[in-house]
């Protein structure tokens, strides 16, 4: 009975993997920040971002590239627990 | 300081050496050689440099100074972060890379990279079809090659490189003035560079 369990349940775990993969890469985009760091830098050359915004941004959207490359990384190897 | 930081590879006829603002605080460039290539380097302290935006910096304004030393020099450039634990690592793969740095060096002997940005001034409207066309048809004739780049901001209408030779680039420039005019108040243009031909060179080495 367990393998036969096993084997019903088999692609609803493939589901829910799948739909936590697409979740955490809606909520840690790496390129879409990547594109935000490049953005910063660009509107600041042209100087239409003041030096003190442009480095706020820069030390916010670094941080949040950090954890994202983190959260990627867990999740990639395995080592993400998902509570319920 | 015991570990070398890698900028690029030039003939090793073309001997380097010059003091200057180099990465994680070195402050003299030179070239190590093996056979026919060598790899111009400094001393550096860590194999794993961390990309700040001032060594980033002055990884670049070196290879810019390499570029123009003694009346301008082809190096293969390296992307930053090139470390090695000491000579012989680095000379292994001098070695190795051989065939790689010939076909780089031909291909970008006596040429130079340069960046053009298009950014949509707020509010502007622009067929950005058309804008792509007019810049191939001005800016292609003069460059060997070019390459496209991301499109990383909504506002961003073109991202290009292009290999151009040395000679050619006040003709590059000219062409980047007579642009500006043509769309006055609905692009902004950015135009980068010299660069060492980063874009254009394909040479993979793994640091040891």
């Amino acid at each position: 009975m367990f393998v036969l369990d096993d084997l019903l349940f088999r692609p609803f775990i493939g589901i829910v993997d799948a739909l936590h993969s697409i979740a955490l890469d809606e909520l840690y985009d790496l390129n879409e920040l990547e594109d935000q760091l490049k953005e910063n830098q660009l509107l600041y050359e042209l100087g239409e971002r003041p030096e003190a915004e442009y480095r706020e941004r820069k030390a916010e959207l670094e941080e949040e590239i950090e954890i994202a490359r983190e959260v990627h990384e867990r999740f990639s190897s395995g080592r993400v627990e998902v509570k319920r | 300081m015991s570990h070398i930081y890698v900028y690029g590879v030039v003939e090793a006829s073309d001997d380097v050496e010059f003091e200057t603002d180099a990465v994680g605080d070195a402050d003299r460039v030179y070239t190590i050689s093996h056979r026919r290539y060598a790899a111009v380097v400094s001393d550096i302290d860590t194999t794993e440099p961390e990309e700040t935006d001032e060594d980033a910096q002055r990884h670049d304004d070196v290879l810019r100074e390499i570029m123009e030393y003694e009346g301008g020099q082809t190096i293969v450039p390296m992307r930053f972060g090139m470390a090695f634990e000491g000579n012989r690592e680095l000379k292994n793969v001098l070695r190795n890379a051989q065939p790689a740095f010939r076909r780089a060096l031909r291909d970008i002997d006596g040429k130079i990279e340069l960046g053009l940005k298009l950014v949509e001034e707020e509010d502007a409207d622009v067929d950005r079809e058309t804008v792509e066309d007019d810049v191939a048809d001005r800016f292609e004739p003069i460059a060997e090659q070019s390459v496209p780049n991301d499109l990383f901001s909504d506002r961003l209408v073109f991202n290009r490189s292009y290999l151009v030779e040395k000679d050619d680039q006040e003709a590059f420039g000219d062409a980047v003035g007579e642009l500006e005019e043509a769309y006055e108040d609905r692009l902004i243009v950015q135009y980068t560079g010299p660069f060492a031909p980063y874009s254009f060179v394909d040479v993979k080495i793994g640091a040891q």
